[in-house]
């Protein structure tokens, strides 16, 4: 089935056209989740070459695997399935070689996390700056503490603005699992940071 | 105290719009009388506040990089295996709350009613057992079901079977085998492994005809790959050159078609049907540059017009 160009397709007849060889209709589900995709990738391991190979891992197994999907669930649902298990290997291992990085290396030159924030933030305030700084890393760092489950929920309920219940689905558990996991989150962040804030 | 500690605990659930309305209104309730529970929730807003600020946003060339290394990694992998849906797909569809089933839904529950209603008069009571009927559920399937004059019910099953068969090449049977798996519509990686053995079978001319139809009618561009390979010492065949010109012609893949001027204009003689070829891609207006390069060099290598014969 060849897409008529300029023809906006709802999501099911993409996918229905991509599950039929069309190679128009599957680049047109890429575009229209790779951002959020790279985004929650990119956020979680805070590397862009293990979020480039999440991405491209996520997209093959779903190019691979289209044929298996049966609209039992959403296809953001099925997606973000794949994505937040890679991420979660990636976080495990990463945990066992207890590697944080502070200092990112991305294709424009070595990234400081913390400097990407706009200045205008604190109003150019030099000590506001100094300030916002510091809660910046200790943000970061509590982060890097987080077990990669709360991590990941706290990732997706925060970041990603997505509900518990749908958060429970992703990750294959119950909304209450995901509320508590989140409530851990916010209650070590809380803790850690109190002196910040 | 009880109170401002189930409170504070609330505190992210509520930021979140995560509370129930029971929930939010009793954490108001406290809040209207609690100001050191106010400032706590103040507190926890400029935590929330705080947590925006770490957010990082991929820049948009690590975007570009992802999707042309996708692209290029797709044009790799072999095409999806077609969706089957069969009957019975189409039944669970119909009595699933499945979005294509819309329209089947009645015919579906219809179905399942009368189903039920045939076995409730025809099986016997109890539960059915599959293990002792021989049957495992999801090896074999209903295709259908028909009503007998002596009160039985007749069932045709399909049955899925898999069957090892193993032997040489020259082997009728196994050459039988592979030149039907090489025609499989639903799997272009069983079709490019069938057709790299049958490469070094290429000079028996019902393998070389199993090659010729691959490469001129395989929906993959890497199985058409595979079997130009094979056909490559056959070149000068008539009935492997009239391929080559058709995939000259016709193919959508610019390395096949390159590859099929190399194969086609090898040779001390190249024959006057295969200018006019190259000629007719000329006047046409050849639209993949390299090719209409190489085409343009042949002919000026052979002092030929570019676009007359």
């Amino acid at each position: 089935m060849a897409l008529k160009s300029g023809l906006q397709m709802d999501e099911t007849a993409l996918i229905r056209a991509a599950q039929d060889g069309d190679h128009a209709a599957f680049e047109q589900l890429v575009r229209a989740h790779d951002q959020s995709v790279l985004r929650l990738a990119m956020n979680l391991l805070r590397s862009p070459e293990d979020a480039h190979d999440v991405y491209q891992d996520a997209f093959l197994r779903i190019y691979r695997n289209l044929h298996s999907f049966r609209f039992d669930c959403s296809f953001h649902t099925w997606l973000y399935r794949i994505v937040t298990n890679l991420c979660l290997d990636h976080m495990r291992k990463r945990k066992v070689r207890k590697e944080e990085p502070t200092v990112l290396a991305t294709n424009d030159g070595p990234l400081d996390r913390m400097d990407a924030v706009p200045e205008d933030r604190v109003d150019g305030d030099p000590q506001r700056y100094l300030f916002s700084g510091q809660v910046r890393r200790r943000i970061e760092e509590v982060l890097g503490e987080l077990t990669p489950r709360e991590r990941m929920v706290f990732e997706l309920r925060h970041y990603q603005g997505l509900r518990l219940r749908r958060i429970g689905e992703v990750l294959g558990t119950t909304e209450e699992a995901a509320k508590n996991c989140l409530f851990r989150a916010t209650q070590k962040m809380r803790a850690a940071l109190g002196d910040f804030i | 105290m009880r109170d401002c500690n189930w409170a504070r605990e609330q505190f992210a659930l509520l930021l979140y719009g995560e509370l129930s309305f029971d929930q939010e209104e009793k954490l108001e309730s406290h809040l209207d009388v609690c100001g050191e529970c106010r400032a706590a929730l103040e507190r926890e807003r400029s935590l929330h506040a705080a947590f925006d600020g770490v957010e990082i946003a991929p820049s948009p060339s690590l975007l570009r990089e992802c999707r042309h290394y996708l692209r290029a990694k797709l044009m790799e992998e072999p095409a999806p295996q077609p969706v089957r849906i069969g009957w019975w797909d189409k039944f669970i569809d119909a009595i699933a709350l499945r979005p294509a089933s819309l329209v089947l839904r009645p015919a579906g529950a219809l179905t399942l009613f009368a189903l039920g209603f045939v076995a409730a008069r025809t099986l016997p009571m109890g539960a059915i057992n599959f293990q002792s009927a021989g049957m495992i559920p999801g090896a074999a399937r209903v295709r259908y079901v028909e009503p007998a004059s002596d009160g039985k019910i007749q069932i045709v099953l399909d049955e899925t079977r898999q069957r090892i068969v193993s032997g040489r090449l020259d082997d009728q049977q196994i050459k039988a085998l592979l030149l039907t798996a090489a025609k499989d519509p639903s799997d272009p990686g069983l079709r490019a492994e069938t057709v790299d053995i049958l490469n070094t079978r290429a000079q028996s001319a019902d393998v070389r005809d199993a090659l010729i139809a691959a490469l001129q009618h395989d929906q993959n561009a890497g199985v058409r790959m595979k079997a130009m390979e094979g056909l490559k010492p056959y070149a000068q065949e008539p009935e492997v050159r009239t391929a080559l010109a058709h995939v000259l012609l016709s193919d959508s893949n610019p390395g096949l078609r390159t590859q099929a001027i190399d194969l086609l204009t090898k040779g001390a003689s190249v024959d006057r049907q295969i200018v006019s070829t190259l000629q007719e891609l000329m006047l046409r207006g050849e639209q993949q540059g390299y090719v209409r390069e190489r085409c343009r060099r042949v002919l000026e290598a052979m002092n030929a017009s570019l676009e007359t014969y």
